[in-house]
């Protein structure tokens, strides 16, 4: 065990924050044209894409004919923590990124790869994941979205729901029922189905907080011709895909929440001398307590994170993936509820105490928004089944 | 930073975990518990394998490693319930003696032939404010009075590091143990046993004073050695925890009601998963705090107050979670379980619960209410 990195990864740093000072996109052409969504590619986003693909920062990990260096996950480890502290987004289009073009390197074909992952990897184009249905949503092995083979193509009908990103992606990389006679997880199918391919429909489906700001849709599809060419994989192996690539850089999913959980966590500490100022002694003391939990929480994310990749760095599993994922998305929701709970009186409020509207979310937005995280991407109470019968070794029930 | 284990601290937890498991099985644990004393060889073992020399400098003939390694032998010896001097000896008393100016103590501490501890807190509270046993100068030497609380082997360690108060400030002194009154009897777990001392006007040489009284050295060496004690007793915590949560789902695996494994259904299983995820941040900030102490980081008071307190909270929930699914077996004095609970229980309060050191996080990190100021 030790503290700091090694000499290697600290020269790494240098490289790349030099490159970084060099060529991040600036505030101004950010703010001028925000991302409006998880698959919306603004301009710059564009250009800032394809300057790191060219230059071998867009996915360090991998070689330098996809984006990358092949560095290690260490040096990954650190490359995101600078994009992070400079508050760069190192995509709009995380799904894309981060699971759909890593997913097609190994699933896909030469053809695939071609016209669906390299142009993720060049800011040309955006990926949407189609996976959740109103029937399929813990249970996902259990979705109905059929597509028919017919001739050349493949015939897709069906609803996805809670797909972020649709209204902008330019292709979905959807799971479909190809054979409904089998067991549920053997009869799945991948396909890349273009967004602007008639009968499809994409509904916004607006969130509990700043509904005007939509990125989960509902996603409908009647009678839609796919070409068979478009098939990821072999007909009928699609599950193999639902839990991700290989490629993925698995292990450092957990950053990004351990970052917005130690930003929550200042914010907190930030605040706590005017808030506890306006409080009774008995009140000031329980706040004091809370807030100290919550940045031993902070602290333990990522000494937690930390642990795990060094783990994966020694050839280890990572059951950690599950840990991170419960343990992160629910000891934030606890902290933007002891922010309610500090804001007092104003705790019901839109605003953050003394600041406008627009400035700040309040921390009763941030707490009902902290739920995407919690139900996301595989609930707290999936992650514990898994920790349960993978990590425990517990029976299934 | 990397936090797990390399090969050679693997080793060494290792090495300790199958050495305490020949020395120090269950039954020594029972017989302890049932009122015999520990057997006369395990110390002695113990300091034949230099474990008290552990992270004691070469110089003063110690074997030099850090505190690393001095927190995995803790956590052995809390997932062992092992009743020995070498947690008050090495976490408390030694590193005391280190960073006071004692270390004439330190090499008959390395050799095994001398115990110690730190009688520091009174009235159930660490902190250094709270410190009334007083240290007057009486002709060459000093006279001490006062009643001290959570001393870990308080009648059977060789000697104490008394923290008191004189007329210009804080001063420890190293104090004889057959000069004190101890109650030690009073503790949870007799393989742990904390109590209470009281000094009814003990003289003491000029030559027994560590450091000079008052002086900064002597208030930032107390914090620093109670910030190692403190990340000792949570490693040792955190090795109870670990073992009570094991046995647990063992336990659920074996146990069957209503013709299947009660550790299949899915209202046990999240209780479970509760109390790993409790273990696994325990066991990450107290690798962490003791990290920031074997390299001297900045941050070692924050990180050390937040290892002990993720420590007391994963006593708090595992303790009870696993007493509660062992059910009526583990309530009874012949499981061993209590063993584990009891140990757990005694590292919370030693040193400062979670509570306290939440208490010490805020201060630390400006958790307080801003003060008005006076125009």
């Amino acid at each position: 065990m030790r503290l700091g990195h090694g000499p290697d990864v600290e020269s790494f740093r240098n490289e790349f924050t030099s490159w970084l000072a060099q060529n991040a996109p600036t505030r101004a052409e950010m703010a001028a044209d925000p991302s409006r969504g998880s698959a919306h590619l603004p301009g710059w986003a564009r250009a800032w894409t394809r300057r790191m693909f060219d230059d071998g920062w867009l996915v360090p990990g991998w070689p330098a004919d996809r984006g990358g260096r092949n560095a290690g996950p260490i040096e990954t480890l650190v490359y995101l923590e600078e994009l992070a502290s400079a508050g760069i987004p190192r995509t709009t289009n995380p799904q894309g990124l981060g699971i759909v073009a890593p997913s097609l390197f190994d699933f896909g074909d030469d053809d695939q790869v071609r016209d669906y992952a390299m142009p993720i990897l060049r800011g040309e184009k955006a990926a949407c994941l189609g996976m959740s249905e109103p029937g399929a949503g813990s249970d996902l092995a259990a979705l109905s979205t059929r597509a028919v083979v017919d001739g050349d193509h493949f015939v897709v009908n069906g609803q996805k729901v809670w797909t972020s990103g649709a209204a902008y992606a330019d292709f979905c990389f959807l799971f479909c029922r190809t054979d409904p006679t089998v067991p549920k997880h053997q009869g799945i199918s991948v396909l890349l189905v273009d967004l602007a391919t008639p009968g499809i429909t994409v509904r916004p489906l607006p969130e509990i907080v700043h509904p005007d700001r939509a990125d989960l849709n509902e996603v409908f599809f009647d009678d839609v011709l796919v070409p068979r060419a478009n098939l990821v994989g072999e007909l009928n192996d699609g599950w193999r895909m639902a839990n991700g690539s290989l490629a993925h850089e698995r292990g450092l999913v957990w950053l990004r929440a351990v970052l917005e959980l130690e930003d929550d966590v200042q914010r907190l500490i930030k605040e706590a001398p005017d808030r506890l100022a306006d409080l009774g002694t008995i009140e000031s003391a329980v706040h004091a307590d809370q807030i100290a939990n919550a940045y031993v929480d902070a602290l333990a994310g990522r000494a937690l994170g930390y642990r795990g990749l060094a783990k994966l760095v020694r050839g280890g599993s990572a059951p950690e993936q599950a840990l991170m994922k419960a343990f992160c998305s629910e000891a934030r929701r606890s902290a933007c509820l002891v922010g309610v709970e500090l804001a007092a009186g104003h705790g019901a409020e839109l605003a953050a105490p003394g600041h406008r509207r627009e400035a700040e979310c309040s921390w009763a937005e941030l707490y009902l928004a902290s739920f995407g995280s919690t139900i996301s991407a595989g609930s707290s109470e999936i992650q514990r089944n898994i920790i349960a019968e993978k990590v425990l070794g517990l029976p299934r029930g | 930073m990397d936090l797990e284990l390399s090969d050679e601290e693997a080793a060494l937890r290792d090495n300790v975990r199958s050495v305490l498991a020949g020395i120090a099985p269950v039954s020594v644990v029972r017989a302890v518990y049932d009122g015999g004393a520990p057997p006369a060889d395990l110390w002695a073992q113990m300091v034949e394998l230099g474990w008290p020399a552990l992270a004691i400098s070469e110089r003063q003939g110690g074997l030099g490693l850090g505190f690393v390694e001095l927190a995995l032998v803790a956590e052995e010896l809390g997932r062992a319930v092992v009743p020995c001097p070498l947690l008050a000896t090495a976490t408390q008393f030694a590193p005391a003696l280190r960073e006071l100016g004692g270390t004439n103590y330190l090499p008959p501490v390395a050799a095994g032939t001398l115990t110690g501890t730190v009688a520091l807190a009174e009235r159930g509270s660490w902190n250094l404010d709270a410190v009334r046993t007083s240290a007057r100068r009486a002709g060459r030497g000093w006279v001490l009075d006062g009643h001290k609380t959570g001393v870990l082997d308080a009648d059977t360690a060789d000697e104490l590091v008394v923290v008191a108060s004189t007329e210009v400030g804080l001063a420890a002194f190293v104090v004889p143990q057959e000069a004190t009154v101890s109650t030690a009897s009073i503790g949870l777990d007799p393989t742990c046993p904390n109590g209470e001392i009281r000094l009814f006007g003990v003289e003491i040489d000029d030559d027994r004073l560590l450091g000079e009284p008052g002086s900064p050295q002597v208030e930032s060496g107390l914090r620093r050695s109670m910030e190692e004690a403190a990340v000792a007793m949570a490693a040792s915590t955190v090795g109870a925890c670990r073992k009570i949560f094991e046995a647990t789902v063992e336990y659920s695996k074996l146990r069957e009601q209503y013709g299947r494994p009660i550790g299949s259904f899915q209202a046990l299983k999240h209780r479970m998963v509760d109390m790993y995820l409790s273990v696994e941040r325990a066991t990450a900030l107290v690798y962490y705090a003791a990290l920031t102490i074997a390299e001297d980081a900045p941050n070692r008071s924050i990180a050390a107050a937040a290892a002990k307190a993720a420590a007391g909270d994963c006593q708090r929930l595992v303790a009870e979670e696993g007493l509660q699914l062992h059910g009526g077996i583990g309530y009874t004095w012949e499981h061993d379980l209590h063993f584990w609970l009891k140990r757990a229980k005694v590292g919370d309060v030693l040193f400062g619960n979670a509570i306290a050191q939440r208490a010490i996080l805020a201060g630390l990190l400006g958790i307080t209410a801003r003060q008005e100021v006076a125009a």
